[in-house]
This record gives C-alpha cells, sequence and structure tokens, in this order.
C-alpha cells in the first residue's frame, strides 16, 4: 500500500507527525459526517458519530498497517462503529413510508434548482430513502450506503464488509430492488410525467 | 438461454460485471421484455437516487469539538482508568467478560494464523472498542476502590469467558 499517500499519512502519524493526522481529518471529516448522516439522520449525532471515528483512528494508530487502502480501513471503522450504534439503540432513522407526501413534480429534481417545490421534493425522498434504510438488514443498509450513496466499488465494499464480492453484488442487488419497490410512486409520477 | 438474470441486472447498471457476462446478458435482454423493464426500474431508480439532496455540510465548530475531544481525552486519566470508571459505574464487567475474553483469544490465534497483518487489521476495525478495553483493564496501574481490586481479581474469569 506504499502508493496510497493516506496510508503514508497514517504511517506519518504512527511516527509521531501530528500533522499528518489532522490533514486525515480535514480530507475525510466531512466525508464521514456524511457517512455517518445516513445511519442516523441526526446532524448533531452524526457529528458526534465522525468525531468517534476519529477518535478511534487515533488511539488505533499504535497497531495500524497498511495492508488495504486507507480509506477502506477507514470506512470499515466507521461502518461498524455506526451499526453498532444502530445496535445500541441510539438515535435511528426516521420511519415513515414512501408516497406519504404528496410528490410533486419530478422535473424539478432533474433541473437541480432551489425552488421550493425541488426543496420539498428532495426532503420527502430523502426522508423516504431513510425510512428504506431503516427496513434493510444490517449488511444490505450498510452495502446500500457505500454503493449507492458514497460510491464506493463492489470491490472496495467487500473489503469494508469484510465479505466476498458476490455476496456484495447479492447485497446491493437486493436493497436497490427493495428501493425500486419503496420509491415506485415517485418513478409512476415520472412515467405519467414523462 | 440464460435463466432471467435479475441478480446480474444491477451489477450490470453498476458496470461491475465481466466483459463476457455482460454480453451474455445484453443478449438476453434484447430477446426478454420483462428483463428489460427491470432493467429500465433499476435504472430509473438510481437516477432518482441521484438527485437526493446532499447531506447538511458540518456545523463550523466540527473540527474544534473534536480537537477539543481529543485534547480532554489525552488529559484525562489512563485507558485503565477510564474502564474501571466505567466497570464501577454499573457498565459491567459481567456483560463485557465474553466480549474481552473473545478477544484476547482471537487476538492470540491471530498471531499464529496465515496472512497475519490482514486478519489483525480486520480484526482491530471490527473490535477496536474492546480490544481498547482489554488493553486499559490490562494495564491495572489504577487501582482505587475494593471494586478495582474485584476486577482484577477476576481477569481470569474474563481470560476464560465466564460471566
Amino acid at each position: 500500500m506504499s502508493s496510497d499517500p493516506d496510508a503514508a499519512l497514517m504511517l506519518a502519524f504512527q511516527g509521531g507527525d501530528e500533522s499528518a493526522f489532522r490533514a486525515l481529518f480535514e480530507k475525510y471529516g466531512r466525508a464521514m459526517v456524511t457517512f455517518c448522516h445516513h445511519f442516523v439522520r441526526d446532524p448533531a449525532r452524526a457529528e458526534e458519530l465522525a468525531q468517534d471515528v476519529f477518535l478511534k483512528l487515533h488511539r488505533a494508530a499504535p497497531r495500524y498497517v497498511p495492508t488495504s487502502r486507507f480509506k477502506t480501513y477507514l470506512y470499515r471503522i466507521a461502518s461498524n462503529h455506526c451499526l453498532n450504534e444502530l445496535r445500541r439503540g441510539g438515535p435511528s432513522l426516521a420511519r415513515g413510508s414512501a408516497g406519504d407526501a404528496e410528490p410533486l413534480d419530478p422535473d424539478t429534481l432533474e433541473a437541480g434548482g432551489a425552488t421550493p417545490e425541488a426543496v420539498a421534493l428532495g426532503a420527502a425522498l430523502a426522508r423516504d430513502v431513510q425510512a428504506l434504510l431503516a427496513r434493510l438488514p444490517e449488511k444490505q443498509r450498510a452495502a446500500f450506503v457505500l454503493a449507492r450513496l458514497e460510491g464506493l466499488p463492489y470491490e472496495e465494499i467487500a473489503d469494508v464488509l469484510e465479505t466476498t464480492v458476490p455476496a456484495v453484488k447479492s447485497l446491493v442487488h437486493r436493497a436497490t430492488v427493495a428501493a425500486a419497490d419503496a420509491l415506485a410512486p415517485y418513478l409512476v409520477t415520472r412515467r405519467e410525467v414523462g | 438461454m440464460m435463466q432471467h438474470p435479475t441478480l446480474e441486472l444491477t451489477a450490470l447498471l453498476d458496470g461491475s460485471l465481466p466483459e463476457g457476462e455482460r454480453a451474455e446478458l445484453e443478449a438476453h435482454l434484447a430477446a426478454c421484455g420483462g428483463c428489460r423493464a427491470e432493467r429500465d426500474r433499476l435504472a430509473a431508480t438510481l437516477a432518482l437516487l441521484g438527485a437526493l439532496p446532499p447531506a447538511p455540510a458540518p456545523s463550523p465548530t466540527f473540527e474544534a469539538r473534536f480537537h477539543a475531544r481529543l485534547a480532554a481525552e489525552r488529559a484525562a486519566p489512563s485507558g485503565s482508568g477510564r474502564v474501571l470508571a466505567r466497570l464501577r459505574a454499573g457498565f459491567g464487567w459481567r456483560t463485557l467478560a465474553p466480549g474481552l475474553a473473545g478477544v484476547a483469544a482471537a487476538a492470540g490465534v491471530s498471531l499464529y494464523v496465515g496472512h497475519r497483518h490482514r486478519a489483525d487489521e480486520a480484526f482491530l476495525a471490527e473490535h477496536l472498542e474492546l480490544f481498547e478495553n482489554f488493553e486499559a483493564v490490562s494495564n491495572v496501574a489504577t487501582v482505587e476502590t475494593p471494586e478495582d481490586l474485584q476486577v482484577v481479581a477476576h481477569l481470569d474469569e474474563l481470560q476464560e469467558g465466564q460471566p
């Protein structure tokens, strides 16, 4: 992993270079807040969880051995921490069902504008996706977040979740089918409009 | 003709199918309206997910609060003090015992199995919290109360996995 600059930073920190740790925090801090937010949907709690992840990373430095990409290692810590948090019954995902809110004009999503309709539709969609996540089994939820919301390739997800690529393919597919079912009202509206 | 390859449709959309499988699946799609409809439904779902609003940005004090937590942790008593405080507070070393014993056993085993570094890293990431507690309890420099002594006295049970 010598070609991984983040692993090099972690090793530098292991050797006593505090600025290397700060560089990692600056690079991944915001991404970790976003990642944790997918699990808890509470901005303050997401920040606290992200800080927990970096505290764990800080404590783990003496034992760090770069056998995979640093990013994979970091996401593995974060995934385990968020799933543990959900098992402990911390502030969890909002419950609800797709279509609770009246779907608005879906074209406003593609326009990307910040019209009131687009904002309302984005909020409704986000809420329905979170309701979906709350219903998914743990591994599917983690695979869905990593693939769909974080954009990690299957190979990296397999590393993060410590499973095989075929297993990830199955997890991501089942979660995506569940998403298609849960978000069907939006898709119907899109077809009708189109 | 291949069976309806529904499991492969998502991987196809994600660009994660090997070339041979992709060609075979596309040949199937050309002849199967049901699979095409399912592919289109999944593709529309992915497009919809792409329109999700971004997560809120961290608050302006996020980084400062992290460094404050880090500084507080460094200034606090050693890890053993923290763990013993949690044990005293009723977190329950009895609850922790099987996990710690498992950590100790697995850590020992991991020294001898092949692919040692990889196993260590995966294990560390998954059990970081328990590992920290184990290290802290193992370092019993902080023994301040009779309850602490009781914990230390029962460390053999922790390692044996007794409740």
